[in-house]
Formats: structure tokens, sequence, C-alpha cells
């Protein structure tokens, strides 16, 4: 059983696509997946009550008293659990991380999404120490545009913060933006593959089961 | 570093999510005694009476360092009626 808590202090960097292509793809493997929507706007809990094609538990709470023992609950009968955090700074987001087997930073191609994330990278090495536990952290770059100069801009400050980078990118793509009204996470063309390799790459980092790759 | 354990996770994080602000609602209820009653609408009252009165009545008023309505109200509760502190707050010394 995994546990992949996605936080950013940053809004709009894509925690939410990040928690859906894992849930969607993972419930379509077979895989029991299971949702903590800890953001106020709960737009993971609306995905799945009312677009998501896949069988997906999901749980919205913001009170962070509850947030472990939600987890604690949800852990048994699932394969994978996924976090989705605030975009702020909260109580919650703190919890959330300790939660966690992997936590995935979604960086946006903008400035503060940049800051933003160093702020939660340090935040999770922050509890790290006070946990005595290493948390497994990766910063993933969101709405990439290849070829552009802000893109090769973002990789370059991300590699100069030393921030630790999952190896596939997701591209802006819009199968991607697609899948909040289709309740698909894509399984073919570019972002098919690329939801593939990014699948792998938590599989690597011991953030999922095997039976994700199923599906692609 | 040791293994991932949920039951200590509140117990190893809370001195660092308490430097982060709280999403807990708040309970409906809960505060209730913190909360402050609705401003009851304040109306306008004239009253006629003789211009000695009046005269007295402001004498009386300033010898007691209270506004004329101060005073009259502080009478009245007195004699029952139900009067709050904040009514009798003087709102000549806010405005200075």
């Amino acid at each position: 059983m995994s546990i992949i808590t996605i936080a950013t202090t940053k809004g709009g960097a894509g925690k939410t696509t990040l928690a859906r292509l894992i849930l969607g793809r993972s419930a379509l493997s077979g895989l029991r997946a299971a949702a903590i929507d800890a953001d106020f706007n709960h737009t993971l809990t609306d995905w799945v009550s009312t677009v998501a094609r896949t069988p997906i538990t999901v749980r919205h709470e913001l009170d962070e008293t509850k947030i472990v023992p939600l987890v604690a609950e949800l852990h048994d009968a699932h394969d994978v659990v996924v976090i989705d955090t605030a975009g702020a700074a909260s109580q919650a987001t703190i919890f959330a991380i300790g939660c966690a087997d992997l936590v995935l930073v979604p960086i946006a191609p903008s400035a503060a999404d940049i800051v933003e994330a160093i702020k939660t990278v340090n935040l999770i090495r922050s509890a790290s120490l006070m946990m005595r536990r290493e948390v497994v952290a990766r910063v993933v770059l969101t709405a990439v545009q290849p070829g552009t100069n802000i893109a090769e801009h973002v990789e370059k400050e991300v590699a100069k913060a030393g921030l630790p980078v999952l190896r596939t990118r997701l591209h802006r793509l819009v199968a991607f933006q697609e899948m909040s009204f289709t309740g698909i996470a894509p399984t073919s063309g570019h972002a098919g593959v690329q939801c593939s390799n990014f699948l792998d790459d938590l599989e690597a980092l011991g953030g999922l089961p095997e039976a994700t790759k199923l599906a692609s | 570093m040791s293994k991932k354990d949920l039951a200590s996770v509140t117990a190893d994080l809370s001195a660092l999510a308490q430097t982060m602000p709280t999403q807990r609602p708040a309970v409906p209820g809960a505060r209730a005694s913190q909360v402050v009653a609705p401003a009851e609408e304040v109306i306008q009252f004239s009253l006629s009476l003789r211009k000695g009165l009046r005269k007295q009545l402001a004498r009386l008023a300033d010898d007691a360092d209270m506004t004329m309505r101060a005073f009259v109200l502080d009478a009245l509760k007195a004699k029952g009626l139900d009067v709050r502190p904040d009514d009798l707050t003087d709102l000549r010394k806010e405005r200075r």
C-alpha cells in the first residue's frame, strides 16, 4: 500500500492534475485507489464524484487533526492513497507529508512556482528531520512547453536550487486538460506515454505498486 | 532513519505544524459564547419638557459628568428599564 502526497504552497501548479493521473490510471489498472482531498476548493472530490469513470474512494477533509486517522482508515482497504493538499502552507499539509511514502511537488513554468516549491521541499526536509525518517520527495515539472525559453529557464532554476526532479516532464497537453471534463486519465497518444512514464517513475521510487503498468 | 509509522506522525510533527495556519473548519456553536449579539437598531426619540426642566437636566448631567442621554437612561435603569452598559457610553469622548 502506497501513500502519495501532492504538495506545494503555490496554487495552480498542477497538484490536482497529478492526483487525477495517478488515481485514474491506478484505478484503471485494477488497483484500489483512494483520495484524500485536503483542498478548500474540493476540486478533486468533485472530479471523482461527478466525472471520474473509474472506482475511486474520495474523502474531503480539511481538519488537520483528522488527516492521519483518515489515512490509517484508508490504508488497509486500498493499494494507493493520494493526498491532494491546499495551495498554501497549512497544518494539514504537514501531516499529509508525514504520512507519505512519496511527496510530489509540481512546478508550472513560473517564478512563483519555483519559489514555493523550494519552500515546500524545505518543509519536507524539516518534517523528515523531525520524524527521523527520510520522506522521498520529487519536483514534477508540469505544463512544460518544450523548446521554449521559459522551459529552459525553469530547468536551470530548478537545478540551481538543487531540487530533486522527477525524470518525466509533463507537457502542456490538451489531453491533461480534457481529463477534468472526461474523467479519463489518458492512456494513448503523447499524454498516455507521458503518463505511463510518470507512473513508472513513481513506481521506481516506491510510490506505487507495480500493477499501474498494466494500464500502459 | 526510522521506518514510517503513522501512529507517530502527529506527535513527531506537531511542533512543526503549530507554526502553520490551521484549515480546521469552525464548528457551529462551539464559539457561541464569543459571538456578539447582533446590534439592535438605534432609534431617535424626542421628548418635550419645560425649558426649566431641560436646564436642570443639563446641570445635573454635567455635575455627574454624564451626557443628558446617559443621565436619563441611568435614572430609568433604576426604575427597572433594561439599560445595558453600552447604552451609557459617552460617545462624545470617542469623537474627541
